[in-house]
């Protein structure tokens, strides 16, 4: 860091240091990026379900990384081994990281045991995204699904995740929900944690 | 002086072995790793209380020819760091400062959208890495 005290000046722009940078990257370029991901691999699928196993597999990919990453980055790590503490690592902290805010909320699934969602007023990989109405209900938040999809498969909490639009009255989007059931093991498991 | 150390999968497999000393063979450090293991899993699945992310494993004389001590680390993913030190008076700061700088190469490496998980770390850069930091492990007071 230049000394805090002196300014120097630059007559040259060139002469100045190199910035760190913010660690923040152009929300067009990313979404640029993302666009190009789902057109590719629309050219090379026939059906939909397809397309969003695709798009999840490029999350998971994305989700194991994070985990690695993130549980470097916090300092005082601990192992999370409860299914309440893995979830809330999801919530904020991956988020955080990935988009900038925590997620909008958090809930239990009341039909099942093991449901969890996890929902978001706008997903930022959709902003730009408007699916016509031929595709039905599919979602490019299966890409987010997939991450964290990734990221409770790295932690030993396996999982089927999946992203839906939900409508809400009052607004013209729907907001959108990944819905995470856990698999049976985990629950087994954290009933035996007590 | 750090004799060898290793990265092993989730699953026990092995993803990185690397030896810093021409001497002995890697079948030898292989067999050691692999003992090492079951300290870790036992760790793992009997926990202290509190749970801790770090996990130390101290075998003392293990080998009658020669001492040595044997570090793990665990992360979140299930992937155990293990390093194998012949020193006798190694200090705690030193081993978890060694596995920090250890974790963010790990980390860096596994990063690499061609890394496959599940499969060795073949890049290059991550062995300069840790030779690096093997090569400035030892105690703060040298000398």
């Amino acid at each position: 860091m230049i000394g805090v005290g002196k300014m120097k000046q630059y007559t040259n722009v060139l002469d100045k240091p190199l910035s760190r940078g913010r660690q923040e990257v152009s929300l067009s370029a990313f979404a640029f990026l993302f666009s190009e991901l789902v057109q590719y691999n629309q050219t090379q699928v026939d059906n939909i379900a397809e397309l969003e196993r695709r798009l999840e597999d490029a999350g998971y990919a994305v989700g194991a990384r994070v985990l690695e990453l993130l549980c470097h980055r916090e300092k005082g790590n601990r192992r999370e081994t409860r299914l309440l503490g893995i979830l809330s690592f999801v919530h904020s902290t991956v988020w955080k990281v990935l988009f900038g805010k925590v997620a909008d909320s958090l809930e239990k699934g009341t039909e099942h045991e093991d449901e969890y969602m996890i929902s978001e007023k706008e997903l930022l990989v959709n902003r730009f995204i408007s699916v016509p109405k031929d595709m039905g209900a599919f979602n490019c938040g299966a890409f987010v699904a997939g991450i964290v999809k990734g990221v409770l498969d790295g932690a030993g909490f396996p999982a089927v995740v999946t992203a839906h639009f939900v409508p809400v009255d009052g607004q013209q989007r729907p907001r959108t929900t990944i819905l995470i059931k856990f698999a049976e093991e985990v629950l087994r498991r954290e009933s035996r944690l007590g | 002086m750090i004799m060898c150390v290793a990265v092993v999968g989730h699953q026990n497999n092995p993803l990185y072995l690397q030896s810093f000393t021409e001497a002995d063979d890697a079948l030898k450090l292989h067999h050691i790793v692999h003992c090492s293991l079951d300290v870790v899993d036992e760790r793992v699945n009997n926990p202290k209380k509190s749970g801790p992310t770090l996990n130390e494993t101290f075998l003392g004389m293990l080998y009658p020819t020669e001492n040595y001590k044997v570090y793990g680390y665990l992360t979140n993913t299930k992937v155990k760091f293990l390093m194998v030190t012949t020193d006798l008076d190694v200090k705690d700061a030193d081993v978890r400062s060694f596995f920090r700088r250890f974790h963010a190469a790990y980390v860096d490496a596994v990063s690499n959208p061609f890394h496959v998980p599940g499969k060795k770390i073949t890049s290059n850069a991550f062995a300069e890495r840790v030779s690096g930091i093997v090569k400035s492990f030892g105690p703060v007071t040298t000398g």
